[in-house]
């Protein structure tokens, strides 16, 4: 049995800050994360045509580290951090990822020598356990994943981390359909058993080659809600509801710490500011320097309480200013320097605070997320954080209070989003406070709807 | 320290929000008749119960099941997929309704023992090693909400399958989708196996990772930067427009 958090590890939202966390982790070559200071967390993919054989991707992971490295050095930055989310073939074959770590450890390795830079490498391996039509959690492919696991912690790679999908066959079905009993069902219960067992898993393979279980992100579900949310003038998903599945992502990923994970949490986390408020552990965070692989309308303000600032990923190519990793290393150094020149300065505060109110506002999913109001929903899931049903509930009724309780003046939502935030809540009042009734309820209700839901086999009920 | 936002950022979203509800609008567009009327705002409404009982009421009044679905059901479908594209419901919206009509469809089609003739068949799949499906689900779904036929062959689908499936059933159209950069190469493989058999259809590609610049790099390949695209390109080749004018449409980079 995993002990969950039913306290909150900053005593006030206030306390919260980047580049400080509660509980710092270190990397081997330096660099410490949440320790005083932030350090840019460059992430990459690689051309298309670079998967088709074990040389050509190694090859291709060789050269981006080196670029990376050679620009950090050239314009003088202080400590970076890479990350390498693993495309399929790596994970499906441990040893072609433990190559590229090898590989990439090697390099950096050579820089912190000659130079001094303080460097860290997070491996990032595919959740690859699926079946051609269903997600298979449990099984030969979940031994797979493991072996990746150990290989990239075999061959250098400081953290591990992973975007797990545990769940997300109900999510693609239920936000679809404007469905918050069923968010909370894929995010919050489905994704949260997944997560204890996967991270528990994570946890012994880190201590055991002496490497750090880093942290997981909602990206399968929360991301997917932001993503079809879109931008102020789509028309595919309420804001309200995004930034509800959102809320419901955090006990989700909080699942992870309360298994072994100590962080960083991963980049495209945006649950992260309420994870850290719960746990006091370091996250990375992405924003206005992750355009390259997509737009959200919280740029600026998910920086607030970041420990790792990254791109979320960028394919290596040539762009005028260097190759695309070149480039987008550059941008998020100068990013880290400006939020460690505040702290050096003691004005880290009122740059978080400027951060925070240049989005605050644009946009129900930022003004959840602000961090006096992540703060809320933290100890609204702590408030039963024995419970993972009622800790999602609580998040999701949490993030609906905080929107309604919006000064109406400054966060303007649309009659879309606001109905679609009526009906939520609607659906939250009707649900029940039992956990083993909604269980059983969701379980038979999903089993008929959805034909790829196999709860016995992925989920052991 | 707060702001007045007012001067940060312009909520367009907003200030474009039509005057009436979508019901309301909805409502404008029924057919007066019933109980086509009652039918067509259960597909809106997404209530599948009402239009299994709307239709039971029109076969009972002497319709013809199989005619139903043109005449009442597609009707009714094109009425949340016009408010659709022009901004005025959501997404899930049309999901619901789309499901609505997809039962619809099927109880008339058990009533009336024979079934109308699609505007034409689609096969979709998503690239292989890659098991994002929700794109290829909503494209599917929106084709079929559209009258067209999906022959959805499902994600980490084998290029030899694709490949078998447009074969087998000539489609005028295949979709790919893909959220990774080296998933998404299978496109290019598919293209080719096309072209050496001869093939010469658009192959409508999208997805996260998916850009322009990669799919015009093979011949069949025509961007969708957003799923809605997908039957807005099939009624444009049923429009008689080709691969080139395609390009022209839909490549908006």
């Amino acid at each position: 049995m995993v002990k969950r958090y039913t306290s909150m590890a900053y005593k006030a939202a206030d306390d919260m800050i980047f580049g400080k966390s509660v509980y710092p982790v270190k990397a081997e070559l330096g660099l410490e994360i949440g320790a005083g200071y932030v350090t840019a967390e460059v992430n990459y993919a690689p051309r298309p045509e670079a998967g088709v054989s074990k040389e050509k991707l190694v090859s291709e992971y060789r050269r981006l580290t080196t670029d990376i490295m050679a620009r950090a050095v050239q314009v003088g930055f202080p400590a970076i951090q890479l990350e390498t989310e693993h495309v399929e073939q790596m994970t499906n074959n441990p040893d072609w990822g433990g190559e590229v770590a090898h590989v990439q450890k090697t390099i950096m390795e050579e820089y912190h020598e000659e130079y001094g830079i303080k460097t860290g490498l997070r491996h990032t391996p595919g959740d690859i356990r699926e079946d051609r039509d269903l997600l298979a959690l449990i099984g030969g492919k979940y031994d797979t994943l493991m072996e990746s696991f150990e290989a990239v912690a075999d061959a250098g790679a400081d953290f591990l981390s992973i975007e797990t999908m545990g769940g997300k066959e109900i999510l693609d079905y239920a936000i679809l359909r404007n469905d918050v009993p069923g968010l909370i069902y894929a995010i919050g219960c489905l994704g949260s058993i997944d997560m204890t067992m996967i991270w528990s898993d994570i946890r012994k393979i880190a201590d055991k080659k002496g490497r750090v279980a880093a942290g997981d992100t909602d990206c399968a579900q929360a991301n997917t809600a932001m993503f079809i949310a879109g931008g102020l003038l789509d028309k595919n998903l309420a804001h309200t509801l995004a930034i509800i599945a959102r809320a419901i992502s955090a006990p989700r990923t909080l699942a992870g710490y309360e298994a072994g994970a100590q962080g960083p949490g991963k980049d495209c986390g945006y649950e992260n500011t309420i994870v850290k408020s719960i746990t006091g552990c370091p996250i990375a965070q992405e924003g206005k320097t992750s355009t390259c692989a997509h737009s959200d309308v919280m740029g600026n303000l998910v920086m607030q309480c970041c420990d790792l600032w990254s791109n979320e990923s960028v394919e290596y190519h040539a762009e005028f200013g260097g190759t695309s990793v070149q480039c987008w290393s550059e941008s998020l150094n100068y990013d880290a320097a400006m939020l460690n020149v505040a702290t050096e300065t003691g004005n880290a505060k009122m740059l978080r605070d400027i951060l925070v109110l240049s989005d605050k506002y644009r946009d129900p999913q930022g003004y959840v997320l602000a961090y006096d109001n992540a703060y809320k929903v933290g100890e609204a899931i702590a408030k039963d954080g024995d419970d993972l049903y009622l800790r999602a509930k609580n998040a999701a009724i949490a993030c609906v209070d905080i929107l309604n309780d919006a000064d109406s003046k400054k966060l303007v939502m649309s009659k879309f989003e606001l109905g679609a935030l009526a009906d939520a809540e609607a659906a939250l009042k009707a649900m029940t406070d039992e956990s083993e009734t909604f269980m059983s309820d969701s379980m038979e209700k999903y089993k008929a709807e959805v034909a790829v839901f196999r709860p016995d086999a992925n989920y052991k009920f | 320290m707060d702001i007045d936002p007012s001067k940060i950022l312009v909520r367009y979203n907003v200030a474009k929000e039509k005057a009436q509800t979508p019901e309301e609008l909805a409502a404008e567009l029924y057919p007066s008749a019933e109980p086509a009327r009652t039918i067509c705002a259960a597909i809106f409404d997404g209530e599948e119960d009402d239009v299994i009982e709307g239709l039971e009421k029109a076969i009972e009044g002497g319709a013809d099941p199989i005619a139903l679905i043109d005449d009442v059901l597609m009707v009714g479908m094109k009425i949340t997929t016009d408010l659709y594209d022009q901004g005025v419901i959501f997404l899930p919206n049309v999901m619901m309704s789309a499901d609505a009509m997809l039962e619809g469809i099927e109880f008339c089609k058990e009533q009336g023992g024979s079934a109308p003739k699609p505007k034409g068949t689609i096969v979709c799949h998503v690239a292989e090693g890659d098991v994002h499906d929700i794109g290829k689900t909503i494209v599917a779904a929106l084709l079929r909400a559209a009258g067209f036929e999906v022959v959805d062959l499902g994600r980490d689908c084998p290029v030899d399958e694709v490949i078998a499936a447009v074969k087998k059933e000539s489609p005028m159209m295949v979709t790919g989708t893909a959220l990774m950069t080296t998933t998404m190469y299978a496109f290019k493989e598919v293209n080719d196996r096309l072209l050496e058999s001869g093939i010469k259809i658009p192959f409508q590609c999208g997805g996260g990772a998916v850009n322009q610049d990669f799919v015009t790099q093979y011949e069949l390949g025509v961007y969708g930067e957003e799923a809605a695209d997908a039957p807005k390109m099939a009624e444009a080749i049923l429009a008689g427009k080709g691969l080139a004018q395609l390009k022209e449409t839909f490549h908006k980079h």
